[in-house]
């Protein structure tokens, strides 16, 4: 069924006016409307991938104006890979939220936006297109980043769409700049005509500049990030996890696709000063992002700096244009959205056991919250890039590939922020099982051997160590101030598709290979 | 050069209007002038296109009868027409905010928030 | 009535409510003449949207902003969000069943006709949305009650417009 991957777009915005139009009637309408557009999203993704794997790269004509008079949507391997990764993203968070975030009908209606706008970035092959998908997605998040309590959250928010709004329109800017240079839009078409225009033109190279800033805005890299501490921080929690997760992924995807579909790597042959300057910018972003996540005392804060120094080291592998990079970076991107996730529930669950969200406040919070615990550490540690897990998988191919490509720096690079992720997430790892907890005798001898062997254990046999840290503890039932039994599925099924991804990473990249052949013939 | 500034006027009132919004947006502490800079930028770059996209002597994109003649592409419209609509959704989104900030901090000025937050 | 909150400034003046009173009509008039327009000239769902809304906003400023949202009191804004929201969909949805590609107007089997009347069909399903968004954001910010977001069907409203941009173009 072709048309499922305009049903992608489509459907969530149609159910999120349910919420608009039966308000007032019902208030249980939102929570229903998008459980539903979640399940059909994942039924719908589930089916374009199929489809993708079975044959191959295909398009589709919205309205069917052949292209490129009319818009064209098209997937392949890596587009359908990250629209299930945004229908599973979406259904965790719509029972994650459930019962701890926001429950409202507008903030409903206005994460099934949020999932129209990035499916729609993810399957679209136009650039103008592209532009009015990411600022429907900009849109939706600066709503949903306000949905938070505080008028901290309404302040982040609006500094998020200052800041994201320029970004969003230097991208506009850019678009046109290429649109006065050759006349299309359509990506595939931009490809051949703007190597016949030549590379070496100012209004390629200007199109190409103001392109690659604006995107850099809407991902986050330095010295652009500056909204992302304040939003992530300040956001409800469910918020939190959807748009680390997708918003950033969106627009490294938007990068990757403008920098390999339009302008190809013949681009980079022709000036290689561009895509130079792109990998000086993405290495400083994930140096200086993760030393700023170690100087963080507030958990969300110090996962936000992470994030910045982690989309960094994506788009350096991007930047580095050979095949293995190129997957390595979009290995990480898949794997990141997961275990960013996962972290983000994670610390919304044990911020809310510990009573206090800095890195200090959650002193022996492993006794209380054992499972969740346990999945905090695996993701942690999945995160810094220990094997098997799929963080391991993305760093590898990055330095492999930055090894292959003479990019010394992006190697020294990415050794760095591992060493500096570790720092950062051992402290915290060290104050949730070697402390004690402020006023309880908690008996911690036990504690990290069982939690040892339960951390080996779900490394190898993701299924063992789960029932096996169940079996061992008994404050599930009697502790932490209400972890609900959604929150602790989220953390855990993060934990466990982290190591799996990466346990079968050699399937995704098998995936993406028929894509990176095309632009690396 | 005056030659320059008599055919291509267009885009020197483009970058004006870009830099007079930039500098808004960074320069002035009352957030409501800052959504004004945002707006005077967002402006300044859809005269761009819409300006760019002007054909000397060109028929409006609508056949009656025959196609003879130039006619001016519709797409540059249709494609600012669009990120109008996204520039004004944006604008009340970041009202409302401005009005729910005022309304917790009683003040519209960047500093004085700023002196608030971090007290 | 008009003076009850004090922070509120309203002035009654004659010549403005009977020019308004004279003028809206014809104002909404052609805003509904521009929302029928989109197909073969000038004009569309957005600008004859924005159109019908600074009607509403003429007689909130002629006649006070209470009296008039009391006068549009009830589920209007929200009714005309879902309804164009909805024809768009359908006509975008219709296409599909029809066994042509979402929102392929000669799907529907009218040939030229059929494409443009499906477009102005939903010209004015966007005309709707905007108008109903409008609407309801300038009486939620003159209200300034942003406490909860509960209330915050700003919020939400607000995305209308910007996907109905999207779907626009899409």
């Amino acid at each position: 069924m072709t048309d499922a991957i305009a049903l992608l777009v489509v459907v969530p915005i149609v159910l999120a006016l349910v919420p608009i139009a039966l308000g007032r009637l019902w208030d249980g309408a939102g929570w229903v409307a998008a459980a539903l557009a979640a399940l059909a999203h994942l039924g719908l993704s589930v089916t374009v991938a199929a489809k993708v794997f079975s044959t191959g790269r295909f398009t589709y004509a919205v309205g069917d104006y052949t292209p490129p008079f009319g818009i064209e949507l098209v997937t392949d391997g890596i587009s359908a890979t990250l629209v299930v990764l945004v229908s599973v993203v979406t259904v965790a968070v719509v029972l994650y939220a459930r019962r701890t975030g926001p429950d409202s009908n507008s903030f409903y209606s206005e994460l099934l936006l949020l999932t129209a706008g990035i499916s729609g970035v993810f399957v679209t092959g136009d650039v103008f297109n592209l532009y009015v998908f990411i600022e429907i997605t900009g849109l939706a998040t600066y709503a949903l980043v306000a949905t938070g309590r505080s008028p901290a959250a309404a302040l982040a928010s609006l500094k998020y769409l200052l800041v994201g709004t320029i970004g969003a329109s230097l991208y506009l800017l850019g678009v046109g700049y290429l649109y006065i240079a050759t006349g299309t839009l359509n990506m595939a078409d931009l490809s051949t005509q703007l190597q016949a225009v030549g590379y070496d033109s100012p209004l390629v190279l200007t199109g190409f500049a103001l392109l690659v800033v604006g995107l850099a805005v809407k991902s986050a890299l330095y010295p652009l990030h500056t909204w992302q501490p304040g939003a992530y921080a300040e956001s409800p929690d469910s918020v939190t996890a959807y748009i680390s997760a997708l918003v950033s992924t969106a627009a490294a995807y938007a990068l990757f696709r403008l920098v390999y579909a339009v302008f190809t790597p013949a681009f980079d042959a022709a000036v290689p000063f561009a895509l130079d300057a792109l990998v000086l910018l993405a290495s400083v972003s994930v140096v200086v992002g993760s030393v700023l996540a170690v100087l963080q005392s507030d958990l969300k804060r110090m996962l936000a700096y992470s994030s910045v120094a982690q989309f960094g080291l994506v788009i350096a592998g991007f930047s580095v244009a050979n095949a293995t990079a190129v997957t390595g970076g979009l290995v990480h991107l898949v794997g990141h959205a997961v275990m960013k996730a996962g972290l983000f529930v994670g610390v919304g669950v044990l911020a809310g056991v510990a009573g206090g969200r800095t890195v200090d406040d959650l002193a022996g919070v492993a006794d209380r919250a054992p499972v969740v615990s346990a999945a905090f550490a695996i993701l942690a540690f999945a995160l810094v890039g220990v094997p098997p897990a799929v963080g391991f998988a993305g760093k590898w191919h990055i330095v492999l590939g930055a090894v292959e490509g003479g990019r010394w720096g992006v190697a020294a690079v990415a050794v760095v922020s591992t060493l500096l992720t570790l720092a950062y997430f051992a402290r915290v790892v060290e104050r949730m099982y070697f402390q004690d907890a402020p006023a309880a005798t908690t008996d911690t001898v036990s504690g990290p051997d069982a939690t040892a062997t339960a951390d080996t254990d779900s490394a190898l046999t993701p299924d063992g160590g789960e029932s096996g840290s169940e079996s061992t503890d008994d404050a599930k039932t009697t502790g932490g101030s209400g972890i609900t039994i959604e929150a602790r599925t989220v953390v855990v099924a993060a934990a466990v598709g982290a190591v799996v991804l990466g346990l079968f990473a050699s399937d995704l990249i098998a995936v993406f290979e028929p894509v990176l052949e095309v632009y690396f013939q | 050069m005056i030659d320059l500034l008599a055919t291509h006027y267009n885009y020197l009132v483009f970058v004006a209007l870009v830099a007079i919004g930039l500098y808004g947006v960074t320069a002035s502490p009352n957030l409501v002038k800052k959504v004004i800079g945002l707006n005077i930028f967002q402006v300044g770059i859809f005269l761009f296109f819409v300006t760019s996209g002007y054909v000397d002597g060109a028929a409006p994109p609508v056949v009656h009868g025959d196609a003879v003649g130039t006619y001016a592409s519709p797409l540059p419209h249709v494609l600012i027409l669009t990120a109008i609509v996204v520039g004004v959704s944006l604008t009340a989104v970041a009202l409302a905010l401005i009005v729910r900030i005022y309304g917790a901090y009683g003040t519209l000025d960047e500093e004085a928030i700023r002196e608030v937050q971090t007290e | 009535m008009s003076q009850t909150d004090p922070n509120r400034t309203y002035v009654e003046s004659t010549i403005i409510m009977t020019t308004v009173r004279v003028v809206v009509p014809f104002v909404f008039t052609f805003g509904v003449f521009v929302m029928f327009h989109g197909a073969e000239s000038a004009g569309g769902g957005f600008q004859g949207g924005v159109i019908v809304a600074s009607a509403v906003l003429l007689l909130a400023f002629a006649f006070g902003i209470e009296p008039t949202r009391a006068w549009l009191e009830g589920p209007l804004a929200q009714i005309a969000i879902a309804s164009g929201g909805g024809t768009f969909a359908l006509i975008g949805l219709g296409a599909l069943v029809s066994g042509g590609a979402f929102l392929e107007y000669p799907a529907y089997g009218f040939g030229t006709d059929g494409v443009k009347y499906g477009i102005e069909l939903v010209e004015l399903g966007i005309g709707a949305v905007v108008s109903g968004v409008l609407v309801s954001l300038f009486f939620s910010l003159s209200q300034g009650d942003f406490q909860s977001v509960g209330s915050g069907g700003a919020n939400s409203n607000s995305n209308g417009d910007g996907d109905a941009a999207g779907g626009e173009r899409a």
